[in-house]
């Protein structure tokens, strides 16, 4: 492994997610997990629906106790970071709703100015610049006089995208970014997710189930399953030893190799037998 | 976005309707006081009649005072809790916060006189002290129980339900309450409980108006992180905003906004709630920095010209407050769910 300088990842060791409860012990949803998102890399947390893949991201970024081991951002502890510490580390693009009537997509976007800006919070010409830069850049600039509201799925992700990038963060962790995106949109998305880690060199953490983008995107998977299991690896290397296949295992479906798609096993089994058995099975 | 010249230019505007309707608050009445005698008294040209100095400056000015400062108070107290939930339709009175403000009036004014503590008559500055402790304590209890249902639940019309219960939970306690107290004390408490802007004195307006001054100075330390919280706590969060910190401090500004005013003009319906949506639909803007100034005003006014409304009949008494306030403010709740209604459609 190359020798990172210490402010350029993050590092998760040993933990636990899960849920308190107030009956019984916690309800553990992965234990033991040992886990580096560098910068200049995109990373997608994949797995089926209810895996614990948005309570990882929300762990991370300390929203949710952890139940067990650490997160560390530059070697410092989530929680001996202030808000306003960690506010300069890492922005978030979530799928909480924003459905305040009249802000407007340029307000919305120069709130990522917040960590950085004076008390009063009024934003200063660089502040403005560097939103309608960055606007430009990510393909929103003709929305900015918009209410947010009314923008369609894709746009508003590209928007939050946008208001990530000018907080100006080392890291940024996004939540199902591309859940209710079009395919074209989904493309775009992912693209300009990669762009930016290789560009500005940040370190970009996405929690999907969307297959397709994180095997076609990701420097790095790391698989989460129902039952506690976990893996990490390159994607070929996790599609290549059917993993992914063990990952999202569900009856009568199972992952085609070769053209990275979900099949119904017994469609395949009647329409071509040469394939039956064999690499259906991994 | 607004530029700025067109902003400046409407509170322009709005500081003169202020003022406009501020001093036609002096001059109407049923006793009619021309405008260069109103003028002359302000003045304190001694030398005019008795009868229109005592008219206008023991009467009408202190009502005059209460009405901006209850506008004011309300409005900002509305605008705070409507950021504060995230939620359109809060405001003092749906919210039942008023109404625990009330509760608390209704504890010190009707049991307060079984212990020989009489608080409505006047004159005694430590039953004053004694009343807004009682109606903030009354508000802020019934505020954290809303917070904390509407951090469980989440859905805006649950939460104003929920609100009205209390409300009516706290009509019910007053009831008992009433049954047990003697007919003086009741008196009181159900005229203060009608509402109104003229049963207050020269040091009580004064109070009420400092401490919508105080609030709105304490209002602008938030202005930031209120812009923050549109976007909701996890997004506040994540661009470095302490939310648990900075929605204490809101409940506790609202809180005392709403208790003061509370206790000294009886509940006021609806102006909480629909101020903030009158300025927020002028200005079409949610940004703080510009609906702090637009509420000031525009709250300010809206409470003066219901005064002047209620004054309208022209005989010794005037209409009750909240007919009129109410009277404005239903439409705007209507119009709120209406164009919500809407919005999701779209």
């Amino acid at each position: 492994m190359n020798i990172e300088r210490v402010d350029e990842k993050v590092e998760i060791r040993n933990l636990s997610t899960g849920f308190r409860r107030k009956k019984g012990g916690p309800r553990i949803l992965h234990q033991g997990l040992n886990l580096v998102l560098n910068r200049g890399e995109v990373v997608c947390i994949l797995g089926p629906n209810g895996a614990g893949k948005s309570t990882l991201l929300r762990t991370m970024l300390g929203f949710e106790k952890a139940l067990g081991g650490k997160i560390l951002f530059s070697d410092q502890p989530l929680d001996e970071l202030s808000v306003k510490e960690l506010s300069r580390k890492v922005s978030v693009v979530l799928t909480d709703k924003i459905d305040d009537f009249y802000l407007t997509v340029f307000e919305v976007a120069l709130t990522g100015r917040y960590p950085y800006g004076s008390f009063s919070g009024k934003p200063t010409r660089e502040d403005i610049s560097l939103v309608t830069d960055t606007f430009q850049k990510v393909g929103v600039l003709q929305l900015a006089g918009q209410v947010f509201y009314k923008l369609s799925d894709g746009e508003k992700q590209k928007v939050m995208i946008a208001r990530a990038i000018v907080q100006d963060t080392p890291f940024i962790f996004l939540d199902e970014p591309v859940a209710y995106v079009d395919p074209p949109g989904k493309i775009a998305i992912m693209h300009l997710l990669k762009d930016l880690s290789v560009e500005l060199n940040k370190g970009i953490l996405v929690a999907t189930h969307d297959l397709e983008s994180a095997l076609n995107y990701s420097d790095e998977l790391w698989l989460l399953g129902t039952d506690r299991k976990w893996r990490k690896g390159k994607a070929a290397e996790l599609v290549e030893s059917g993993l992914i296949n063990e990952f999202f295992d569900r009856e009568a479906i199972s992952f085609n190799k070769k053209n990275h798609r979900f099949e119904w096993k017994e469609m395949r089994k009647r329409e071509n037998p040469a394939l039956k058995g064999g690499e259906t099975d991994g | 976005m607004r530029p700025n010249v067109n902003t400046a230019f409407w509170y322009l505007i709005f500081s003169a309707l202020l003022l406009i309707l501020f001093l036609s608050n002096l001059w109407y009445g049923s006793v009619l006081i021309p405008w260069h005698k109103v003028m002359s008294v302000l003045s304190g040209n001694v030398n005019e009649a008795e009868t229109a100095r005592v008219i206008v400056l023991e009467y009408r000015l202190p009502q005059a005072v209460t009405s901006l400062a209850t506008g004011i108070a309300l409005g900002v107290a509305g605008l705070l809790l409507q950021t504060l939930f995230r939620n359109p339709l809060a405001g003092p009175s749906v919210l039942g916060i008023s109404s625990g403000a009330s509760l608390g009036v209704a504890l010190v004014v009707l049991l307060g006189a079984g212990v020989g503590y009489d608080v409505l008559s006047s004159g005694n500055p430590f039953s004053e002290v004694g009343l807004v402790a009682a109606a903030l304590l009354g508000a802020l209890v019934v505020l954290m129980i809303i917070l904390f249902v509407s951090n469980r639940v989440g859905n805006v019309v649950t939460v104003l339900i929920i609100g009205i219960m209390i409300g009516y939970a706290v009509s019910a306690v007053v009831g008992m309450l009433q049954f047990f107290s003697r007919a003086e004390e009741l008196h009181a408490y159900v005229l203060w409980g009608l509402g109104s802007f003229s049963k207050t004195n020269w040091q009580q307006s004064v109070f009420l108006l400092l401490t919508a001054l105080l609030g709105i100075l304490l209002t602008l330390f938030l202005l930031k992180p209120m812009n923050g919280l549109l976007l909701g706590d996890h997004y506040a969060r994540s661009i470095g905003i302490n939310v648990r910190n900075v929605k204490s401090f809101m409940i506790l500004i609202a809180g005392l906004l709403i208790a003061v005013s509370t206790a000294f003009t009886g509940p006021i319906a609806f102006v909480g709630l629909a101020v903030p949506h009158l300025a927020k639909g002028f200005f079409r803007t949610s940004n703080h920095r510009i609906l702090i100034p637009a509420v000031i005003l525009m709250g300010g006014s809206l409470t003066l010209f219901c005064n002047l409304v209620a004054k309208l009949p022209g005989y010794d008494t005037s209409l009750p407050i909240n007919a009129v306030t109410s009277m404005i403010g239903a439409p705007v709740v209507v119009y709120v769910i209406v164009k919500r209604g809407r919005m999701k459609k779209a």
